[in-house]
């Protein structure tokens, strides 16, 4: 009873405990060690308390000594690199004792493993999948301005918070049309055919053809090979083109059959579709080539020339081919009951688009749209007149007009090109100088940019800063208004942390531009934004100061 | 160079204004519209010359219309023959004398059919500048703009259509200006990648219309060119058409005011605005009891 009370106090109330195992040492000392719900903890003897406790989730992996090894050992290796080892010191039962601690662990870890992993592997995708994330995290958490659990708090949305469902719902790997064309038989040299098989190969042949999966089944291994199936599975007319002489000892000539039957069924069902009508569709003969060309052809196969049959064999196996790959495709799981022959052909179309065709479209019904106010504009010629002030314009006086017409009508009524004295070398020479290097219309040019003035290196690690500092600016200002106390302590590590990146970031960079001479203040912005929020701060805390007193 | 057979249009859109030309010929005899036209046919003769795939465009801008004085409705192409009377005795070549005296031609006429019509004493820039995108249509083009009298407000809207309509058709515009400054052109040359110049000296126009403008856009590239003109993108509040860095903008009509007023002028709506709470001491709050 005194072990049992000592030991909930160890444990939480709500830890079940799965194994308990005595006369364990760790680090020379014997205890004892427990294996619960979500931990392996283990305590020193007479003590009440663990000294060692991991969770199963920052269990990398387990090892074991060897068998012949006189001691009997069990290892835990965490993700952090860390490793605790346990000896197993009951003389009689160590061996049973160890290898029951270590199949329960193998049945524990799996569980609490693809949660963790999950996590990492999250982070890491998005890592590498975007640069300036990764940029942001070296410069922030691996510099230990914020901590890992901070930089990730917002961003992994996806992992953490996730519905388990997404991830059920991983879109699958449809079936290629021309999986059977793929195969591609390739001669062996002395009249016989080499068919390449691979296992989506073979995988695409059982979700298509259910039948031929069933027969997989029923005859192999003990009737057959998988060889020999296969070989006779090429072998038969099932597979061939001209499927005309279905021979009848055949195994796959019930797939034949049944394919008939299938294919039967889904053109007796027809397409359930409101905007088709297949049955007023029929094939229109025209001439050779474009169809068959005199009779109405019949239905019934004796009427059919040899080519014709063919033909007709081909083309009813293609169709049949394609509805068995759509039907294959959207089954969703194994289900070999399920015959792909009777297929709802209504079932492919989404049920979005299904819902649509239902409806009338919009456009086609009438117009009863919304009322809506009607915009009215009382002086639109405002629009008409752009950003040019209204000026006081030269007064032309009506006489100065009609002088000014006149003066350049008797001008022009005699113009002849003067192409000899367009210029004379000293207005020239003045409009040269004026456009050279320094002259009265190149003066603008003289600023330069300052994008020109600093070294790129410069600008990229200014960049980065501003990422960085954005960042941890934003955390800041996102507790405002700080009305709980968890925004409280965040507040006031984040100060801290603008602190530390101002120390450890800023102040460096600033200092080495210095002594590149570079006088141009690059980092003036990025004090004011840090000054305005330690100034923030200050007025939050001397606020909270005054409350309390 | 360019490729061998691209072919490359500038169009020269002259103001030819001539209340401006007539009062300006008054105030400096020594730059009349003559010395004007002729420093415009020294670039077109120069562009011309660069290559022969080079094509030349002139256009005059009146107050009442535009005309083209190059090429003509009288000329038949480069393969016109010997025959024509106008061809100089100095040995020039003969697409340049023949351009040169159909450009001379032309703007006699259109100058003396000009009549005081009205109270149009501005320039149609923006149908010449229309005009002349549409002649550059299958070819790389470019419009170099002179211009002499005044911005037109009324013409604001078309301008800035055909503004955007030579960017969208990767038109270059250029502006020589010789008097006052112009927001439009400026604004044209600074979408379309073009390059604005208010000249210091009228007389030189040949000069600098040889030394800036004659290159094209990739030439440019190569050379120490006047550096781009500051654009004034102010808008101009529609109360009173001041330019203005902050306004307030009606959300239904898009207006623009200098000052706030709650019901838009323009369109008459009334915007209903929430005056500022009066913000109470706050008085503290006894926790309740658990």
């Amino acid at each position: 009873v005194h072990f049992l009370f000592s030991f909930r106090a160890m444990a939480s109330l709500s830890e079940e405990v799965l194994l308990v195992v005595k006369k364990v040492r760790q680090r020379k000392q014997d205890g004892t060690l427990y294996l619960m719900a979500e931990r392996i903890a283990w305590g020193p003897e007479g003590k009440d308390r663990f000294t060692v406790s991991h969770l199963y989730a920052d269990i990398r992996c387990q090892k074991i000594s060897p068998d012949g090894k006189a001691k009997v050992q069990l290892q835990l290796v965490l993700h952090s690199g860390e490793s605790t080892t346990f000896h197993f010191a009951n003389e009689s039962t160590a061996l049973k004792d160890r290898e029951a601690a270590k199949e329960l662990l193998q049945q524990l870890l799996p569980k609490f493993k693809k949660k963790a992993n999950k996590e990492l592997e999250e982070k890491n995708r998005m890592l590498q999948e975007d640069p300036v994330l990764f940029q942001l995290y070296k410069d922030l958490v691996v510099s230990q301005v914020i901590s890992a659990e901070e930089f990730w708090a917002n961003r992994l949305g996806g992992v953490t918070n996730t519905d388990p469902a997404q991830y059920k719902y991983k879109q699958e790997v449809g079936i290629s049309g021309a999986f059977l064309a793929d195969i591609r038989p390739q001669t062996d040299g002395c009249n016989g055919l080499r068919y390449n098989l691979t296992a989506d190969i073979i995988e695409s042949i059982f979700r298509t053809y259910p039948a031929v999966k069933q027969k997989y089944n029923e005859n192999v291994p003990h009737n057959l090979t998988e060889k020999e199936f296969w070989t006779r599975f090429f072998q038969s007319h099932y597979f061939h083109r001209d499927r005309i002489n279905t021979g009848t000892q055949d195994i796959f000539s019930e797939c034949a059959k049944q394919d008939e039957k299938g294919l039967k069924s889904m053109v007796v069902q027809g397409v359930k579709n409101p905007l088709v009508d297949l049955l007023s569709l029929e094939d229109k003969t025209l001439d050779e080539g474009y169809g068959v060309c005199g009779a109405q052809p019949s239905t019934s196969n004796s009427n059919r020339t040899v080519k014709e049959s063919s033909n007709y064999a081909i083309i009813k196996r293609f169709n049949h081919h394609s509805a068995m790959v759509l039907a294959a495709g959207s089954r969703k799981g194994e289900t070999s009951s399920t015959d792909g022959n009777s297929r709802d052909s209504d079932f492919f179309q989404p049920p979005v688009k299904k819902v649509k065709l239902q409806e009338e479209y919009e456009d086609l019904q009438q117009e009863n749209r919304p009322k809506t106010v009607p915009l009215n504009l009382k002086k639109s010629d405002r629009y008409a007149h752009g950003p040019v002030p209204l000026q006081s314009q030269q007064y032309t006086t009506s006489q100065d007009i009609i002088n000014s017409v006149n003066y350049i009508q008797h001008e022009m009524a005699n113009y002849k090109p003067n192409l000899t004295q367009v210029l004379s070398s000293t207005v020239a020479t003045s409009a040269i100088s004026a456009l050279s290097p320094g002259g009265v219309l190149m003066q603008a040019g003289a600023q330069q940019a300052i994008n020109q003035m600093v070294p790129s290196e410069v600008q990229g690690e200014l960049k980065h800063l501003y990422v960085a500092a954005g960042e941890l600016l934003r955390h800041f200002w996102s507790c405002f208004p700080v009305n709980t106390p968890f925004l409280e302590e965040k507040v006031i590590k984040m100060k801290s942390n603008l602190e530390r990146f101002q120390l450890t970031k800023l102040r460096p960079f600033q200092e080495k531009i210095q002594r590149q001479y570079l006088s141009t203040n690059l980092t003036g912005h990025l004090e004011e934004m840090l000054q305005t929020a330690y100034n923030k701060f200050h007025i939050w805390q001397t606020r909270r100061m005054m409350r309390k007193t | 160079m360019c490729a061998d057979d691209e072919v490359s249009l500038l169009v020269i859109v002259v103001d030819v204004n001539p209340i401006w030309w007539g009062q300006q010929a008054q105030r400096e005899p020594e730059f009349t519209l003559s010395k004007c036209l002729d420093a415009v046919m020294v670039v077109g003769n120069s562009h011309m010359a660069m290559a022969r795939t080079n094509k030349l465009a002139v256009i005059a801008s009146h107050c009442q219309d535009s005309h083209f004085l190059f090429p003509s409705k009288s000329w038949r192409g480069a393969d016109n023959g010997g025959d024509d009377a106008s061809s100089s005795g100095d040995g020039k070549y003969e697409l340049l004398s023949v351009a040169n005296n159909l450009i001379a031609e032309e703007i006699r006429n259109v100058m003396s059919k000009s009549e005081y019509k009205g109270n149009s004493t501005e320039t149609l820039l923006a149908g010449s500048l229309a005009k002349a995108l549409c002649s550059g249509q299958e070819m790389k083009s470019r419009i170099l703009v002179i211009k002499a009298a005044e911005d037109c407000a009324r013409q604001y809207m078309n301008f800035m259509n055909v503004i955007f309509a030579a960017q969208k058709q990767n038109i270059l515009i250029d502006a020589c200006v010789l008097d006052s400054d112009s927001g439009l052109l400026q604004q044209a040359c600074d979408i379309t990648g073009g390059l604005y110049l208010k000249i210091p000296q009228k007389v030189a126009l040949g000069q600098y219309l040889l030394w800036v403008f004659l290159p094209d856009l990739e030439q440019r590239s190569q050379l120490v060119l006047p550096p781009p003109a500051h654009v004034d993108y102010r808008a101009a509040c529609f109360c009173h058409r001041n330019l203005i860095e902050i306004g307030y903008v009606c959300s239904v009509c898009l207006s623009i005011f200098c000052n706030f007023s709650p019901i838009c002028t323009t369109c008459e709506t009334a915007f209903k605005i929430q005056l500022p709470q009066m913000v109470k001491p706050k008085k503290k709050k006894l926790k309740q009891p658990t």
